[in-house]
Parts: C-alpha cells; sequence; structure tokens
C-alpha cells in the first residue's frame, strides 16, 4: 500500500457524451460514454435486455495522476458525478448525507450499470481518489466533500440528485 | 477583492444571501463539464446556464460566487439549492464580455 500523502490532478480528460439508456423489458437503466462525435440513439438487444435511449447530455471523463508519485486511478468505470439531496432513511445515501450534515456534500460516482447485476461499480480506489481530489481543491475549511460509489443508493435509478451533465445547452434563449 | 467590492463596482443584483470574503479568481463558462475541470476554489463563475446541474458542479468545486450574465434568473428551486450549498447568486445585464470586461477593468486577473 502506498504511503504517499497523494497530491491529485486530472489527466486524460475526454470530451464526449453521457448516454442513458432503459431496457422497455424489465425496466432496468444502463448508461455509458461515448466518445462518438454524436449521441448514439439505436435501439438493440442485449441478452434478455431491450435497450432504448432515453437521455443524452454533453459530459467529460478522467482520469486522476498524482502530481508526487505518480500513480494513476484509472475511472473509465465512472460514468459521472451527481450531488445527492436524498435524505431517506430507506436509502444507505440518504442516511450517510443526514449523518454528516449540512457542511458536507455527498457526491455518487456513477457507474455503467445502474441496476449493479454484473456486481461492478466504480472501483474504490476510484472513490477513494476522487474524495481526496475534490477536497483538495476546496479553499473553505468549514466544507467537505464525500465521494459514495452508486452500489450503496438503494434504487439508483430513484435516487434523488442532480447529476453533474450539460443539460440546458439549448435551452439558453 | 472581496465579493462586496464585486458587486458595488459592477452594479450586480444579488438573487440570494451572501456573506462577503475574498474571491480567489474568475472563471467564465457555459459547461458543466468544463466548470468541473477548471474553475477555481472560492472564485467568481460567470455564465449564461441557470440550471441545477450547474450548481451542482459549483459546489463540487467550491464556486464561491455565480454571476449569470445577460440578465438570466435561476429558478426559485435553483436558488433554494445554491443558498444549500452557500453560493451566492447574482445577475448582471451586461453580456458575457461586457461584464468580464468590468472585472478587467476592476483588476481581477
Amino acid at each position: 500500500m502506498s504511503t504517499c500523502a497523494h497530491r491529485w490532478s486530472m489527466t486524460d480528460i475526454r470530451s464526449g457524451y453521457l448516454v442513458v439508456e432503459g431496457c422497455y423489458h424489465c425496466g432496468a437503466r444502463s448508461s455509458f460514454f461515448s466518445l462518438e462525435p454524436v449521441v448514439p440513439i439505436d435501439e438493440y438487444r442485449e441478452g434478455p435486455h431491450f435497450w432504448e435511449h432515453l437521455a443524452g447530455y454533453q459530459a467529460v471523463t478522467f482520469n486522476l495522476r498524482c502530481d508526487t508519485c505518480g500513480e494513476t486511478v484509472d475511472l473509465r468505470d465512472m460514468m459521472g458525478l451527481m450531488l445527492s439531496t436524498c435524505d431517506s432513511t430507506d436509502c444507505a445515501v440518504g442516511r450517510l448525507s443526514r449523518e454528516l450534515g449540512k457542511n458536507t456534500s455527498v457526491y455518487v460516482a456513477l457507474c455503467a450499470d445502474s441496476s449493479h447485476t454484473s456486481g461492478h461499480c466504480v472501483s474504490d480506489a476510484g472513490v477513494r481518489a476522487l474524495e481526496q481530489y475534490f477536497n483538495q481543491r476546496l479553499r473553505s475549511g468549514r466544507r467537505k466533500i464525500t465521494v459514495v460509489p452508486c452500489k450503496m443508493c438503494d434504487r439508483i435509478d430513484r435516487c434523488e440528485g442532480i447529476v453533474i451533465a450539460d443539460t440546458g445547452l439549448t435551452e439558453f434563449y | 477583492m472581496k465579493i462586496s467590492e464585486v458587486v458595488d463596482k459592477t452594479g450586480l443584483e444579488a438573487l440570494n444571501g451572501w456573506q462577503d470574503e475574498d474571491i480567489a479568481g474568475v472563471y467564465i463558462s457555459d459547461m458543466v463539464s468544463d466548470i468541473i475541470t477548471g474553475a477555481n476554489g472560492r472564485g467568481l463563475l460567470l455564465t449564461l446556464q441557470t440550471h441545477k446541474s450547474l450548481i451542482a458542479a459549483a459546489n463540487l468545486v467550491d464556486v464561491a460566487m455565480v454571476v449569470f450574465a445577460h440578465d438570466k434568473r435561476p429558478a426559485a428551486d435553483v436558488v433554494q439549492l445554491a443558498d444549500k450549498a452557500g453560493i451566492a447568486l447574482f445577475t448582471t445585464s451586461a453580456d458575457t464580455w461586457a461584464y468580464a470586461l468590468k472585472l478587467f477593468e476592476l483588476g481581477m486577473r
């Protein structure tokens, strides 16, 4: 285990689209990051799922690299970040937000498989590095950022929060 | 430079309550995906965007104040979210370029 007190910087910043799909057969949600020049909207079948396009937003993904030791954390498994506004006692994220209080903002790191049927989510190392990175950017001592993986949500497709994505680019005027 | 000085000298209209503090730089962007990669902690963010995602991004990177150009005004639920995050919101009738010039003339870099 590294003894370095990491100083993270963003690296490998990729601009693209956060694409959200839904299965009209079972209701599952899935998302992926596309580097294509336009949002892919194809419908297709994958195993038991019939995926259809629900939404596409301009977004970025990135990795984190430590300026001190050079360690890089691969965050390709993270589709985006969501500011949690959940305060449900039925949800672990909601309970954590209540427990941490108003000076801590809880952000959920979203993976591609919202149903988590594959068993994968954003890695523990990724979540830890994200939390360290965004706290290192804070200048006000009173505030804190906590990052949690989306598998911690009771039901991520129904979780209350605000996804950081460019939703309003065509709504200026 | 303090928020109060920026407000007075550039003629901003406050959209919520705010506390005075030093401003650490300026960032101009209309894309939240860009804001999370480049905005400064305790800085001023100048933008046209008024949606909730903007506040979620500004909060993540510790923006102190947001100035909406072109007299843009966010909805009440967006102001409420900014209140909760402790982010001061202002609007100006100037367009982005004209307001950026005002900040430059004030000496902000």
